[in-house]
């Protein structure tokens, strides 16, 4: 079965196609509940196919439950149920019989605190191939290495030490390898949870810049909590509160003119 | 006298000039407000006193522990040989007569002695292993026949020490000497017929009822097949345990049980495992008595739970953060315990391991339960000989009253040590060199 769809991806190069409707994801009445709290009400939301999508709000507001459920790393969570639906291409992910595995190859993550591991750089990009068989010799290994460090503007600065671990790198660059490795799957989705929360601005930008530049090949799902990031980097914006989205659409809507008071209010500063 | 004067004047205007800083500690005045600042500085040197003082102590019960250690065994390093000049009868060879020709070579040494317990004096001069040696050097070298040779034998450990205190002018303990003996030995010693060397009997030969001739080498075999059959048993059965209850196993009543009594039984005394190993592995199983295989599988009873106690705390030290990383990647929960979180907790694993094994090299009481304190005079050829381990060695030649077997005690000791200062350097060394720094 994972051999098959690798061979068929091989022939389709890396990435695939988006759909008629240019939606990738699609939530549909997606609840979340820890223990007998409801942290997420009836979620719908749909990510369209090669772009960003930003989720802002305040702390606590479910930003990051919702993430994890597109992925199911809720999973790992203790006392964690999920109701509703989510579909990745049209396919519900919370079937039983949904192979996470392969979901994960498919929607990658990149975390808050750039956790590369305590490997060498080489090694922490060509994991996740590796794991999913997506290379047949070292050959082929090294070329998307290259090829994906070139893509995260990693290559140039670490291409004398590929054996270095990548713990050794600076924070900045510690988080570019974690989108590196996160990308080397060759994923459909990248979701990204406030990647630049550790980072100086310089760092920052980088990053934004190369989120510009992966948008063209992956559906992009960010959570900031820089209002002016989130207006830099996303075509489409939605703001959670308190468990809700209160506003998702257009991200010049929303940052120019919201609907809502309430997100006048935080996109404003008010609270948050 | 001047320029000290002009020196002072100088330094009393250079106080004047300058206002007092506030911050020195011993500006503070009496006042009340001050009285804080002064109660914390004390407190704190104070602590920094008792820490040091503390330190202090433990070091000198160190110091006098490895003093008294090494003043006793230090001799039992060296061996005192007597050079005797031997004739090698065909005749008494014939009927394996060694001693005889020992007591020939001893009489011609010294003529003219006729008494009979004058003459067991004597015969005792030589260890009672001398006709051994005699044997063994005409095994090898057969053309030494009907030759006349002057061969260096052990002698007594009676002797031995009276000689080795004799060289070392400290006669303060008297062995079990007659006076002719001590004659017979002071002669020897102006002849040069009697000379220091190294003990090598000691890292060759296993027990034996003569001192001179007790080594450790059956007892540090014995040691290292227990510690192996140990390893074998406890190091994958306690890793495997602290993996499954860490990564696998989810929160239940039942695994909150088996953790509470993993936890308890590392503090159970170890002499119960031993009754254990005695009932089960003897009784039950009937394994053979006073072997390292059941030596082995008693201490890996005994150390099992402190591995995985050790190896769930290096589990734990993972951050959780690598976990999500490898599983947001796609992988399995086995690949991400057996990729990521087993590889980057193996070096607090194997300190943990190593510190144990540590324990279990040096542990007695579960072994005398089971037999392994039987007299050892051969080297263990397989795991279910009997076998002796070190500390049980010491152990039985402490009991020793001879004179002999005190330094003896204290060799083995210091060999012991010798070990567990290896071990443990071994313990530090992977954890310098492999730790991983998050």
């Amino acid at each position: 079965m994972v051999k098959n769809m690798n061979a068929e991806k091989k022939k389709t190069e890396d990435i695939a196609e988006c759909g008629p409707e240019n939606i990738r994801m699609k939530t549909q009445n997606l609840s979340v509940f820890y223990n007998n709290d409801q942290a997420l009400h009836d979620i719908n939301l749909d990510i369209a196919c090669n772009k960003v999508t930003a989720l802002i709000g305040p702390s606590g507001c479910g930003k990051s439950t919702f993430m994890r459920c597109l992925n199911r790393m809720n999973d790992y969570v203790e006392n964690c149920r999920v109701t509703g639906k989510v579909r990745l291409d049209g396919f519900n992910i919370y079937k039983d019989n949904v192979d996470t595995i392969l979901l994960r190859q498919k929607v990658g993550m990149v975390f808050q605190k750039p956790n590369p591991f305590p490997k060498s750089i080489y090694e922490n990009v060509a994991y996740g191939p590796k794991i999913h068989h997506l290379i047949d010799n070292k050959d082929e290994l090294d070329a998307l290495v290259e090829k994906t460090l070139r893509r995260v503007g990693l290559w140039d600065e670490v291409a004398d030490r590929l054996a270095a671990p990548g713990t050794s790198l600076s924070g900045g660059q510690q988080q570019r390898l974690c989108i590196a490795r996160a990308i080397a799957t060759k994923p459909e989705v990248v979701l990204m949870d406030e990647p630049c929360s550790a980072l100086d601005p310089i760092a920052t930008a980088r990053i934004e810049e190369l989120i510009a530049e992966l948008e063209k090949k992956f559906t992009i799902v960010i959570i900031t909590h820089s209002m002016q990031q989130a207006e830099r980097v996303s075509h489409h914006t939605a703001f959670f509160h308190m468990g809700h989205i209160i506003e998702a659409g257009d991200t010049q809507k929303i940052f120019n003119d919201p609907e809502h008071q309430k997100t006048k209010d935080y996109i404003g500063g008010k609270f948050g | 006298m001047i320029k000290l004067f002009e020196r002072r004047t100088r330094i009393a205007m250079h106080r004047v000039k300058r206002k007092k800083s506030p911050f020195i500690y011993k500006s503070y005045s009496k006042k009340p407000k001050h009285r804080w600042l002064r109660k914390r500085n004390a407190q704190e040197r104070r602590f920094k006193r008792t820490g040091f003082i503390a330190i202090l102590i433990a070091f000198l019960f160190l110091a006098s522990l490895v003093w008294n250690i090494f003043s006793n065994g230090y001799s039992a390093f060296t061996e005192t040989q007597i050079q005797l000049p031997v004739t090698f009868e065909a005749e008494l060879i014939e009927k394996d007569a060694y001693r005889t020709i020992i007591q020939n070579s001893l009489l011609e040494l010294f003529p003219g002695i006729e008494d009979r317990k004058e003459k067991r004096d004597l015969f005792s001069l030589v260890s009672r292993n001398a006709p051994h040696i005699l044997k063994d050097i005409i095994e090898e070298n057969p053309e030494a026949i009907d030759r006349k040779a002057m061969v260096w034998i052990p002698a007594s450990s009676a002797i031995s020490i009276f000689y080795k205190q004799h060289v070392h002018e400290q006669a303060k303990r008297s062995g079990k000497i007659s006076p002719s003996q001590v004659a017979w030995v002071t002669d020897l010693a102006r002849t040069k017929n009697m000379r220091l060397k190294f003990n090598w009997a000691f890292f060759k030969n296993g027990d034996s009822r003569e001192a001179e001739q007790a080594g450790v080498l059956a007892s540090t075999m014995g040691s290292f097949m227990t510690i192996l059959i140990c390893v074998l048993m406890a190091f994958p059965l306690g890793v495997a345990t602290a993996i499954y209850l860490e990564e696998f196993a989810r929160k239940s009543w039942f695994t909150d049980f088996i953790e509470i009594n993993i936890n308890n039984l590392a503090a159970v005394p170890s002499i119960i495992f031993g009754l254990l190993g005695l009932s089960i592995y003897l009784n039950i199983f009937g394994l053979p008595r006073s072997s390292s295989l059941v030596g082995g599988m008693v201490l890996a009873l005994l150390i099992l739970p402190v591995i995985v106690i050790a190896t769930r705390n290096a589990l734990q030290a993972v951050p959780p953060s690598i976990r999500y990383a490898a599983a947001a990647l796609g992988a399995t929960p086995t690949q991400v315990v057996f990729h990521h979180t087993l590889i980057y907790a193996l070096p607090g694993i194997m300190t943990g391991v190593i510190l144990s094994i540590a324990r279990a090299f040096g542990e007695t009481a579960p072994l005398l339960m089971i037999g392994m304190v039987a007299f050892i005079a051969d080297v263990p050829k397989t795991f279910t000989d009997p076998a002796t381990t070190l500390p049980v060695q010491v152990y039985l030649w402490a009991n020793n009253p001879e004179l002999g077997f005190v330094e003896k005690t204290a060799a083995a000791i210091m060999v012991l040590l010798t070990f567990m200062v290896l071990i443990n350097l071994l313990a530090i060394y992977i954890r310098r060199r492999f730790e991983i720094k998050w």
